[in-house]
């Protein structure tokens, strides 16, 4: 399985329904992306996300300088 | 005596009772059912809470829309379900002048939100305790909207006027670990910032499913050393709140009837992707990297009920939880130093649109009014459009608004634009994020020792109209 997302391919099932066995919920590792096997995950072209991007993505907030 | 509500379960019936709840029994799919609803509930007037009795694949339900009408918003307040906005906005700042009310601090057995108790971390499963859903298509993931987040300032971790009590989006990371959205310019980034410089946790509660004024008041952006829960004892007309002490943190304290307790901590100088998110503003916030909370012990009631909250285009549910609670606070902040003020309708998208009626003392007081706005710690960064109008005008009134743009401004010296000034980072026309331009329009008639050469006298409601209005309500009435 992919990440519709970013591609990546360490996807782990976070969660299973807790009553019956309806669903499964999967996530990323990469890019943190999660959905449930009942959806169809169709991520619009300015969502997706590349690896370089997620390193360079905007920090909030900033991380301050350590104290000395 | 307004009816106060100590939990999220009295308040649901007091709706019910009103005709402002509906229950859907019939099982539901998470996605799409539970936000279409929202977006339905707002789309219709004086629009009801909706409880999701059954969630499919989930033991427990869901509610959503409960603050989304100003008939709900009334119930709230313990007021009359017909109270007009403007009702509202005045009697919350009567009671606001009650500030502060100390809570009262229930003992752990006395405390609903302690009914049942999950200590080791391995056994937490979120899916478990929460039907999470997806909130708008493009969404990254799961996201609680609508949590009561604690934390205290990590320098003064016993200073209880410090203890902060804020809504900051959450998004499910795993059976338990999440996201959350700390921005810059409020208090829980304050406490953050003092802990990463010195590589700490941030000991955090959150709290999901809570009495409508605790939710309200973790919304509103009072000063960093005034708490919460103070606050909301005196918009209980000065009913403390009750609360109960953290299981894992002495000096952290969770609202006592609270559905949902989760208790963890931030990890310190760690980013990960976080987002999209739909936001206030009607649109999404991209991904950004934040802040990761890894939790590790929870308690909640039996049969929790999730309360969560659907955004779209305004106006759905976020616009009436914010709306007043923008409003008193920043009248409140400015009377202080301009008793002319009147009333401060900071109603539109959190108070980025801001409208403030005032007595005018002299020349150039509307603009001076506009400037005390853009001084305050929540006006600084997010208004931006700031009309000043007359006292005899009702910002809450917008026909009335229009009518003083319309006659009172000349735009050669009434209008200016300020730029460069601090913006909203989630308000797509702030670029760079977090930087606007500011516009004032003072719409106030010119005072000495401005000219106002051409001076004009209000039109006078004839004599007896009241008894007309009432004559004529009453003949529509029977007809
Ligand atoms: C439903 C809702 C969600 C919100 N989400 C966030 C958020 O994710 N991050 C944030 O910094 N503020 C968020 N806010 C705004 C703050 O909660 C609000 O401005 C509050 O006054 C902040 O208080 P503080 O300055 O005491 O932290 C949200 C508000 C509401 C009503
Ligand atoms: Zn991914």
């Amino acid at each position: 399985m992919k990440c519709p997302r970013c591609d990546g391919n360490k996807i782990e099932v976070i969660a299973t329904s807790p009553v019956g066995n309806v669903w499964e919920v999967y996530e990323c590792m990469d890019c943190f992306y999660s959905w449930r096997s009942t959806e169809t995950p169709h991520i619009h072209d300015k969502f997706k996300l590349k690896k370089e991007q997620i390193d360079n993505l905007q920090v909030i907030p900033p991380i301050p300088p350590l104290d000395k | 005596m307004a009816k106060v509500y100590q939990d999220l379960r009295s308040f649901l019936s007091t709706l019910e009772e009103n005709g402002q709840l509906v229950r859907i029994k019939e099982e539901v799919n998470p996605e799409p059912d539970i936000a279409a609803a929202g977006r339905a509930a707002a789309n219709i007037e004086n629009g009801p809470a909706v409880l999701f009795e059954k969630v499919k694949g989930y033991p427990y339900s869901v509610v959503t829309n409960v603050h989304g009408s100003w008939a709900n918003h009334a119930l709230m307040l313990g007021m009359d379900k017909t109270a007009t906005t403007k009702e509202q906005f005045h009697e919350i700042n009567r009671r606001w002048e009650r500030f502060p009310v100390k809570p009262e601090i229930l003992k752990r057995e006395e405390a609903p939100c302690k009914e049942n108790t999950i200590d080791k971390a391995e056994d937490i499963n979120l899916f478990e305790i929460l039907p999470l859903y997806r909130i708008n298509d493009q969404d990254g993931g799961f996201f609680l909207s609508k949590a009561s987040i604690i934390t205290a300032d990590p320098n003064e971790p016993d200073n209880f006027d410090k203890l902060n009590v804020g809504t900051y989006r959450i998004q499910v990371k795993g059976k338990n670990r999440v996201g959350i959205q700390a921005l810059a310019f409020h208090d829980i980034a304050i406490q953050l910032e003092a802990a990463e410089r010195k590589n700490e946790k941030v000991p955090i509660c959150i709290t999901v499913g809570n009495s409508p004024l605790v939710t309200y008041m973790a919304s509103t952006p009072v000063m960093y050393t005034q708490n919460e829960y103070e606050f909301v004892g005196a918009l209980q007309d000065g009913v403390p709140a009750q609360i109960v002490k953290s299981d894992l943190y002495e000096n952290l304290y969770v609202p006592a009837g609270s559905e949902v307790v989760l208790e963890g901590y931030i990890e310190p100088r760690v980013r990960e992707v976080e987002g999209p998110f739909g936001e206030f503003p009607g649109s999404y916030s991209g991904a950004r990297r934040q802040c990761v909370i890894t939790i590790t012990h929870v308690t909640h009631r039996t049969n929790p009920i999730f309360e969560n909250l659907y955004l779209g285009i305004p106006w759905t549910e976020i616009d009436y939880l914010m709306a007043l609670n923008t409003s008193v606070p920043l009248y409140q902040q400015i009377k202080r130093d301009f008793p002319e003020v009147q009333a401060v309708n900071a109603m539109y998208t959190h108070g980025m649109g801001c409208i403030i009626s005032t007595k005018v003392r002299f020349g150039g007081f509307g603009k001076e009014v506009a400037f005390r706005l853009l001084s305050t710690p929540h006006g600084g960064s997010y208004s931006k459009i700031i009309i000043i109008v007359d006292e005899f005008v009702d910002p809450f009134n917008l026909p009335q608004v229009m009518w003083a743009l319309t006659t009172r401004v000349r735009p050669d010296k009434d209008v200016v634009v300020i730029p460069n000034c601090p913006g909203m980072p989630l308000d797509p026309s702030s670029y760079p994020a977090g930087m606007h331009s500011k516009l004032i329009i003072d719409a106030t008639t010119p005072k000495d020792p401005e000219p106002n050469p051409r001076e004009v006298e209000l039109l006078e409601p004839p004599v007896g109209y009241e008894k007309y209005e009432a004559l004529i309500r009453k003949l529509m009435s029977e007809m």
